[in-house]
């Protein structure tokens, strides 16, 4: 039985559900990339799980515990947009599009730090104020529109000029990224942290403010102390020996080893990947095998004929009813064009033939079992078409006028040719006319009338749709009304 | 619906004069010698339908007010059918079919030397529509088709 089962949970994957499950996991795997060192990501983490403590008490049948954790999603989800609006106006808002669609940030691992460090120690001893800012992860490119795009090798010389006193850009902030000065005098968003010691200044705030919205390390050089900051998640950590400046920045960006820390982030990368996928599957199987529901569904029969000559006259049933079972949400999204049944009339004969529906006949969508089916047979008659010609009658309905009588009449074509199927023709001596109204004729005269056709699958022909009755009214005699 | 027959011989019978019976007699004899071979008196047709009509009564053995419509209220419609010759004792059928579906059938006796016949049917109310008549023979052969309507 459990084996039963599991084939049954992996039997019947359709195109569309790998492709729900791929584009659903990768969703979920930009949203980790995005909110990833974030707590945004630790509380939603906590949220799926109190979703999966739902669903679980949902299939135990605790009510009280789903309704309570729904509840509590409910508020949760709102307590997480309020609480940290700013951390996700910060993802929202420091990322380019390509970022949320495709792009993976790694920490900075090209980065000459040594180049840093000493430019830094050197402006620390010079005592010259100084704002360095490496992005990590998360771009800041959003945050810091302003400054000027410079482009520039790194080196020591570049840094320690653009800081000096009088340089044009010497009042803003540097930004480093993949080995290059890529911007300079770039003005930083201010931190409104009321408890920040008095001692720090301007340039302390705005690494401050960065940090706040970002990942990234700003070094911070005092210009009134000559001391180095090195400011990262709202965090100041002052370096009192220059020697330690290298170590440091190396320990928050790209740490000691780079090809380890490199290969790091691609095994968490993966992980997380593969997670995103068993989630995602997860959670599909869950929706789709886990709420099994029975549908009726009246779908049209489909006869397929190989003699084009061979016309179906009759059938006891054009639609059957198919009792199906499936997941719920592939029930509901299923459409009656999704599903057919198809009857060959390979050996079948003119005249009268009995068929079997069998599920061979029936094509559902992956994921959908056929239960039954009703009626499972089918009665049709089939017949070829012919021609033949029959003579016409005229259709005469009402009453004369008193003291008249019709003595005579004239069917012209007194036949007509009229197609259709061989068996109906075989049985057909008659053709009508539609009924004449014989309360308006008084004399003699000539009325144009249509043919009826029963059954209605005959066809006279083009030039016989109406025919011409020619009557003849006299009047009684005396001798007629005495005889009679 | 009561449906009846009859069968009829036709008194109008008139005596031709002796020398005239002789003639036919040699005509019928020289007649003879020139049929081809082969051909047999099974050829030859029974009878010949000299007339058939539908009609509203039969009144001293003639069809009264033939007609091709008939009103429901007149209570019943005949078939008068006269044949002239008849070669030997036979028998034909009345068919009378309401749409194409076969009412009633009638067998009726025809005698030398010839013979009118009729068959009768009581209508009502709900045999109102086209009717027809098949005359056969009794080798099931068509011999004409009367068609009626029958109305209000």
């Amino acid at each position: 039985m459990p084996m039963e089962q599991l084939t049954l949970l992996f039997s019947g994957w359709r195109w569309q559900d790998v492709l729900d499950i791929v584009f659903n996991a990768y969703i979920l795997f930009r949203l980790y990339v995005l909110f990833r060192g974030t707590n945004v990501l630790r509380v939603l983490m906590a949220v799926v799980v109190m979703w999966i403590l739902g669903r679980s008490a949902n299939a135990m049948g605790l009510v009280i515990t789903n309704w309570v954790m729904q509840g509590v999603i409910t508020v949760a989800t709102f307590i997480i947009i309020i609480v940290f609006r700013n951390e996700i106006s910060g993802v929202v808002r420091t990322r380019s599009v390509s970022f949320f669609l495709w792009e993976i940030p790694r920490t900075q691992i090209n980065t000459p730090v040594s180049i840093i460090s000493d430019a830094v120690a050197e402006l620390a001893g010079e005592k010259i104020g100084a704002l360095i800012v490496m992005p990590l992860k998360t771009g800041v490119d959003s945050i810091i529109g302003s400054g000027a795009d410079i482009n520039a090798s790194l080196s020591r010389e570049m840094l320690v000029n653009i800081f000096w006193p009088g340089a044009p850009l010497h009042d803003g902030a540097v930004v480093i990224q993949r080995g290059k000065i890529t911007r300079a005098g770039t003005i930083l968003p201010l931190s409104q942290n009321r408890h920040l010691a008095s001692k720090y200044g301007t340039r302390h705030r705005a690494a401050l403010g960065l940090t706040e919205q970002s990942d990234a390390l700003v070094i911070v050089v005092s210009e009134e102390r000559g001391k180095v900051s090195l400011v990262k998640d709202n965090r100041i950590h002052e370096v009192r020996h220059p020697d330690q400046i290298e170590a440091l920045i190396k320990q928050y960006t790209c740490g000691p080893e780079p090809v380890k820390r490199m290969r790091r982030q691609t095994r968490e990368l993966l992980v997380a990947a593969m997670v995103c996928l068993l989630c995602t599957t997860g959670l599909w199987l869950s929706f789709s095998r886990g709420m099994e529901t029975l549908a009726n569904y009246d779908v049209p029969i489909e006869f397929m004929t190989p003699d084009k000559k061979m016309n179906i006259t009759y059938t006891s049933a054009s639609r059957s009813r198919l009792l199906i079972s499936g997941a719920r949400p592939l029930i509901n999204a299923l459409t009656l064009d999704q599903m057919s049944i198809k009857i060959s009339l390979d050996g079948t004969a003119v005249g009268k033939n009995k068929l079997t529906i069998s599920r061979q006949n029936v094509q559902l969508p992956p994921g959908i079992r056929l239960k039954n089916i009703e009626p499972d047979q089918v009665e049709l008659t089939l017949d070829t078409m012919a021609k033949k010609r029959v003579p016409v009658q005229a259709d005469f309905a009402g009453k004369l006028p008193d003291g008249l009588i019709m003595t005579s009449i004239r069917v012209m074509p007194e036949t007509v040719k009229i197609t259709g199927g061989e068996l109906v023709l075989d049985r057909l001596t008659t053709v009508f006319t539609e009924k004449i109204p014989l309360e308006n004729l008084t004399t003699s005269g000539v009325v144009n009338v249509a043919l009826v056709m029963s059954p209605a699958t005959l066809q006279p022909d083009d030039k016989h749709q109406k025919v011409q009755i020619r009557y003849t009214i006299s009047e009684r005699t005396r001798n007629d009304d005495i005889e009679s | 619906m009561i449906t009846e027959n009859c069968n009829v011989s036709d008194f109008k019978i008139r005596k031709s004069p002796f020398w005239c019976s002789r003639l036919l007699i040699f005509c019928g004899l020289v007649g003879f010698l020139f049929i081809p071979a082969g051909v047999g008196l099974a050829d030859q047709p029974r009878m010949v339908l000299a007339d058939a009509v539908v009609c509203e009564s039969i009144s001293n053995f003639r069809p009264v007010s033939p007609a091709v419509v008939f009103s429901v209220s007149q209570g019943e419609v005949f078939c008068f059918s006269e044949f002239d010759p008849v070669y030997e004792k036979t028998a034909i059928f009345h068919n009378w079919y309401k749409k194409d579906k076969l009412i009633f059938s009638m067998r009726l006796i025809l005698s030398v030397p010839k013979w009118s016949s009729f068959s009768r049917v009581q209508m009502r109310d709900a045999d109102k529509g086209p009717w027809r008549v098949e005359i056969r023979d009794e080798d099931n052969n068509i011999l004409k088709t009367l068609r009626f309507s029958l109305s209000d």
